[in-house]
């Protein structure tokens, strides 16, 4: 399949990229694994005049802690997010989610800022960076701005950034001790597959090991955009971990569900294997904030 | 449409291509350099028959844009042989029955090459999770899986 044609800019700084952005108008697309926009222009699906490459912008690269939050990189790509040591711990279902993104060629080229800017309702990345309480970096003509990622996405492939606007990259607050976390992905097949339902879970225990002091429960695939479930985090917070408190909770994120019947799975079948795999990210985000091995998915 | 002249090194050759924007690296390895071991299947990241390493990790060369290879590494299927000697993991291949038709042999030697460069004695678990971007349509597998083994044995033996 051949590409339509195009220019290609290569700017070299982040208030460059912006610029020509905004120069160049809703005609220009922002490229940076380009996995899915490769794809995309093949289709035909999209028809822009100009690519704004994001490969000279090292304002996008690197992992970075301090003060209690780590900056993820917009151009920062899954594989480096699996196999990341900045990612133990509580952040976890972070690096769990990126590795079981496509296949290991896509995870090479694939970033964080495209799974989150492409806005597709079963991406891999936004549940568990839902459950992370991430905000993302806004880089526009009149400087930075940050949103809450649950404020980012407004449907399938929209989201809040303007069209001058670039995903400079995402920051998240550190978990402390007591902090722990599962992603779980359905699909037909284990590699190459858009999930059936995903679902990340959050726990942050109290200092008596026992009472949850912090939940997060993020659906994908089951709603117009990732989502967080409410009801879930209600269901947790405040009680003492067990596991008639995650079956609780799982039947509380299956309704918050709100899943749709396609040719990949009907909305009925969805919505049971949110309660399902809920209760298992549950579980297994329990036991690695309890300092346990995570169990099997 | 705006062309871009590319400096990049492919099989540890540096070469210089004045190529339009929408080119992508299969096509430049392909068109431009006549290596044509590098297969163009899907041209849409699914079969990874396009697969080559770059900086020494596998990707889908059907959606890099050669211009987005501008100052990296490039290694090939060509560039694995040492004159008329296979590489170890070519060899497996052939011994092991790991080729069929052959379409898919490139992109799976070189998703191997990736992972033995890492993991010297890989388990079967992850070789099959290294090789999940490669789709064999003869669907020999189980001969790949035990080829990309044996290859690792004899590397890790330092054998040629």
């Amino acid at each position: 399949m051949l590409l339509p044609k195009f220019d290609y800019h290569q700017p070299r700084d982040l208030p460059a990229a912006c610029g020509l952005l905004a120069e160049l108008g809703p005609e220009a697309r922002v490229i940076a694994g380009g996995t899915d926009l490769l794809v995309n222009l093949k289709h035909g699906r999209i028809r822009p005049k100009a690519l704004v490459g994001l490969e000279r912008l090292e304002e996008l690269t690197g992992l970075d802690s301090g003060r209690g939050r780590l900056f993820i990189g917009a151009r920062t790509s899954a594989a480096h997010l699996a196999a990341s040591r900045s990612l133990g711990g509580g952040l976890r279902l972070l690096a769990q989610a990126a590795g079981q993104l496509g296949s290991p060629q896509v995870r090479n080229r694939a970033t964080i800022g495209g799974n989150l800017c492409t806005a597709r309702p079963a991406a891999e990345l936004p549940p568990p960076l839902l459950c992370l309480d991430a905000r993302a970096l806004l880089a526009g003509p009149q400087g930075q701005r940050e949103v809450a990622l649950s404020a980012f996405f407004k449907g399938p492939g929209l989201t809040v950034l303007g069209p001058d606007e670039i995903m400079r990259g995402v920051v998240i607050p550190r978990p402390g001790l007591g902090g722990g976390g599962a992603y779980l992905k359905l699909g037909l097949r284990r590699a190459m597959e858009i999930s059936l339902v995903n679902v990340a879970a959050f726990l942050q225990l109290a200092p008596d090991g026992r009472t949850i002091a912090q939940a997060r429960v993020a659906l994908g695939a089951v709603a117009p955009t990732p989502i967080l479930s409410p009801r879930a985090a209600q269901a947790l917070i405040g009680q003492r971990a067990g596991d008639k408190l995650f079956a609780a909770a799982a039947e509380a994120a299956a309704r918050d569900a709100r899943p749709i019947d396609d040719h990949r799975g009907s909305a009925a079948y969805r919505r049971d294997m949110v309660r399902v795999l809920a209760r298992r990210a549950l579980e297994q985000a329990w036991d690695q904030a309890r300092g346990r091995r995570g169990g099997k998915s | 449409m705006s062309s871009h002249r590319i400096r990049l090194t492919v099989n540890g050759v540096a070469r210089e291509i004045l190529a339009p924007a929408n080119r992508t690296l299969a096509q430049l390895l392909r068109e431009d350099l006549g290596l044509t071991g590098t297969k163009q299947g899907c041209g849409e990241g699914d079969c990874g028959s396009c697969t080559v390493l770059l900086d020494g990790e596998p990707v889908n060369s059907c959606l890099v844009l050669a211009v987005q290879a501008h100052g990296h590494e490039v290694l090939t299927i060509e560039g694995l042989a040492q004159g008329r000697e296979l590489h170890p993991i070519q060899q497996a291949f052939v011994e092991l029955g790991g080729i069929q038709c052959g379409f898919c042999t490139p992109g799976m030697i070189l998703s191997a090459k990736a992972l033995l460069d890492k993991t010297k004695r890989p388990s079967q678990e992850q070789i099959r999770r290294a090789l999940s971007g490669n789709l064999c349509r003869c669907t020999g597998y189980q001969k790949i899986v035990e080829a990309v083994s044996e290859a690792g044995r004899r590397l890790s033996r330092g054998r040629r």
